[in-house]
């Protein structure tokens, strides 16, 4: 649950999802007619969040047959459609057939809200990646719609970089090093928002670790692991000597402005927010290059990171059939690959849920925020990181308890009040009496 | 005939024959009852539509919550099975009599009302008191001014403040910097402040209203009085306006105390401005909500809930009595 603007993200999304049409339209993938139909004419509620892209899918895939009629009913937001769905599914009314991924899916199967739609996915899942599939399963069963990681790569101003006559760094240690050096120019190397602790939980992962793993009929649970804290050890040292800057999400031209003034010199990330710099971005405009994310100094192979949630089908929708057609639909055809192309900036988005994305991310770069280096480069950028993702980082059977009380730790971590070696044990300490309080197994491994 | 006489002759009527016949044989009065039991039945009428709005939207609400908390959910293994539910008694209210992170929010929130409560009740007091005494024509425009941020709702006041405290982009910070004041309003020494200044302007506009409404009702022939004796305009406000007005002091007062409590929506959106200070649990209603629709519990969280309603109810009582004893 990032909180790195989840609307644009949505979109991003939605657009996405449609990409995979160019993959079917080189005819080796199952048609959506080899889905699974539902009987007769139904119709099916969708949720979503997305405002811009979506309903223009869902428009195009109720013209393209007759047998399901998808009634897009629009959230105001993702936290809403979380506080809105949990509501529905205790009313048990109104509870709608399909929703993009609100969280991992082993927290959705633990609330009690994913169907097994194993005997509708099975069928079709040569479509998407192993990793797409292994996010949407648990325990061998598909309880979410296959979904793709969208992985972290780096925009590194290099204006900057060239102006103080530095390289821009390949490896995390590397990063702490060059971050000592640009605070002597009152620039910082990166921006850790104190209410957003995604960097490291994209770190841990990219590091090896692995906070939660099914053991028979209990959860592992162990986020003080050495990968973790090689992740740990890197922020920690950026905090404490102020190699870092901490501008909210909240006040996001305060944000903008901070990461276009030459201030900052490297910002992480996915490529659906790259539209999102480039509009709201001016001084900056062409000093940017794409740069692929640092690894961590023992690192035996590259590896980026990222997660993914998986869409699913509710608990009470009487149509899963239909849903996951639906949702195969918008994945796989031509048509919503065009229906989803954002209006706006013209691009498509990365379908994230393919084993290699290189044909696609060229498509999805802007023209102007990356100067010299040309699209396809930075689609290559894009693509590596992309195919180098790590799999599923397991976040467990209550990462919606727990996401909110890291937010409060990691605040206090990035005021300096507590380390954040202290803030991983109060976090695990806070996922374990939750635990006991919802009477789930587990077991602190060492 | 004008139309005095014809009322009169109209209530007159209601005592002669004819009349009477129809409260007793007529289709507008049942048998069962009288003709004044009618009357307040058809006067109370008029409350039904509050009436209903209020069973259906505050009483059953508080019965299925009561009902809610008096269950408890648990899974078991990897807590993928369907979750047993089971009569757990008032388990639920124990734990949040008990629960320090409750407490302490409920706290918090005490001490930032025992400071913004009277802040907001001064300043409504004031512009209440000055827009009485200037003319009416005057006085309704601004009357309308102050009341449009209570009209704003929570959220949509607390983003435009947050692009007001800025300080970036926010057009305070420069004007702060002219007169040589560095002030960070993110900072987490100003949060309060910041967020203490956003409740007194939403609310002062509803609370000056009501104090208004009360200055009106006092009888202007006591200011000409103290006029004619030579007390000025402030000694007037002072000793005649302000204890005429105390019973509408004592309503706002219990109304702001109320809505302090249940502070929600402000250090929501404050939350990601300083997370250090304002955590998940910063208020009663921000545990409630993580608890609701975060962590997933909902019968605890409906115990917290009723828990809140009670110290809102005993803290209005107090506060009510003591208010009552001083003025009498």
């Amino acid at each position: 649950m990032s909180l790195k603007n989840t609307k644009r993200k949505a979109l991003s999304i939605s657009a996405a999802a449609a990409a995979i049409g160019l993959l079917a339209g080189c005819g080796s993938a199952p048609t959506p007619a080899a889905a699974p139909t539902a009987a007769g004419p139904v119709t099916i509620d969708v949720w979503g969040w997305d405002a811009e892209s979506t309903p223009n899918v869902v428009a195009a895939f109720n013209a393209s047959q007759d047998k399901i009629t998808v009634n897009y009913v629009l959230q105001a937001s993702l936290k809403a459609t979380q506080t809105n769905f949990r509501n529905v599914m205790e009313s048990e009314k109104d509870i709608p057939c399909y929703l993009p991924g609100i969280g991992p899916i082993a927290t959705t199967l633990v609330n009690g809200w994913a169907q097994d739609i194993t005997e509708y996915v099975e069928p079709i899942k040569d479509v998407y990646s192993k990793g797409a599939q292994a996010a949407a399963q648990v325990e061998g069963k598909f309880f979410g719609f296959p979904a793709g990681p969208s992985a972290t790569f780096m925009m590194a101003n290099k204006a900057v970089y060239d102006k103080y006559g530095l390289a821009v760094p390949k490896t995390w240690e590397e990063f702490v090093s060059t971050g000592k050096e640009l605070k002597a120019h009152g620039v910082t190397v990166m921006n850790l928002a104190g209410e957003d602790p995604s960097t490291l939980l994209q770190m841990s992962q990219q590091a090896g670790a692995s906070w939660f793993e099914i053991d028979g009929d209990k959860w592992k649970v162990n986020l003080q692991d050495d990968a973790t804290l090689k992740a740990v050890n890197i922020i920690q040292q950026m905090v404490d000597q102020d190699l870092v800057s901490h501008q909210t999400y909240q006040d996001r031209p305060a944000l903008y402005s901070y990461f276009d003034s030459g201030q900052l010199a490297t910002v992480p990330l996915a490529w659906w927010s790259m539209a999102g710099y480039q509009t709201n971005f001016k001084a900056s405009l062409g000093q940017w290059e794409a740069v692929d994310v640092p690894q961590f100094k023992d690192a035996k192979e590259f590896v980026s990171s990222g997660m993914a949630d998986p869409g699913f089908v509710p608990v009470g929708c009487e149509n899963p059939a239909a849903a996951v057609e639906y949702a195969h639909w918008v994945a796989s055809s031509k048509e919503a690959i065009e229906a989803g192309r954002n209006k706006k900036t013209g691009a498509i988005g990365v379908p994230a849920h393919l084993a290699d994305v290189s044909t696609y991310t060229e498509d999805v770069v802007p023209d102007k925020i990356f100067g010299a280096q040309p699209a396809a480069e930075v689609g290559k950028v894009i693509a590596k990181a992309q195919n180098a993702a790590v799999g599923k980082f397991e976040r467990g059977p209550n990462y919606d308890a727990w996401f909110p009380e890291m937010q409060d730790q990691w605040g206090k971590v990035m005021a300096k009040q507590i380390t954040l070696k202290e803030a991983m044990a109060n976090v695990q300490t806070f996922i374990t009496k939750d635990l006991d309080s919802k009477g789930i197994k587990y077991e602190v491994s060492k | 005939m004008s139309s005095t006489t014809q009322v009169r002759e109209s209530r007159g009527g209601r005592t002669k024959g004819p009349a009477r016949q129809s409260r007793t044989k007529g289709s507008t009065a049942s048998p069962l009852l009288s003709w004044r039991s009618m009357q307040r039945i058809k006067g109370a009428s008029f409350t039904w539509p509050f009436v209903i709005g209020f069973a259906v939207f505050t009483l059953l609400p508080v019965v299925v919550g009561l009902a809610q908390s008096l269950y408890t959910s648990k899974t078991s293994g990897l807590g993928f099975g369907a979750a047993t539910v089971s009569f757990a008694g008032f388990d639920n209210f124990a734990r949040g009599l008990a629960d320090p992170v409750f407490w302490e929010s409920m706290l918090r929130v005490s001490i930032y009302a025992v400071v913004i409560v009277p802040v907001t009740q001064v300043v409504s007091l004031l512009l209440a008191l000055l827009i009485d005494a200037v003319q009416r024509r005057v006085a309704n425009k601004f009357r309308l001014i102050l009341l449009v941020p209570y009209m704003i709702p929570g959220i949509v006041a607390t983003m435009i403040w947050i692009y007001l405290y800025s300080p970036v982009v926010g057009p305070l910070t420069p004007v702060l910097n002219f007169f040589g004041l560095d002030v960070n309003f993110f900072s987490g020494s100003m949060i309060w402040v910041s967020i203490g200044n956003l409740n007194v302007w939403g609310s002062i506009g509803f609370n000056m209203l009501i104090l208004y409404g009360a200055l009106q009702a006092v009888p202007r022939e006591i200011f000409d009085a103290a006029r004619v004796d030579g007390a000025s305009e402030v000694r007037i406000a002072l000793s005649i306006k302000v204890p005429y007005v105390q019973a509408s002091l004592v309503l706002t007062g219990l109304l702001s105390i109320i809505g302090t409590l249940q502070i929600f929506s402000e250090p929501t959106l404050f939350r990601s401005i300083s997370p250090e200070t304002i955590t998940k649990d910063f208020t009663p209603s921000m545990v409630i909500f993580n608890q609701a629709f975060q962590v997933g519990n909902l019968n605890y969280a409906a115990a917290q809930s009723i828990i809140l309603a009670a110290v809102v109810g005993i803290a209005s009582v107090i506060i009510y009595r003591l208010t009552n004893k001083v003025e009498s």
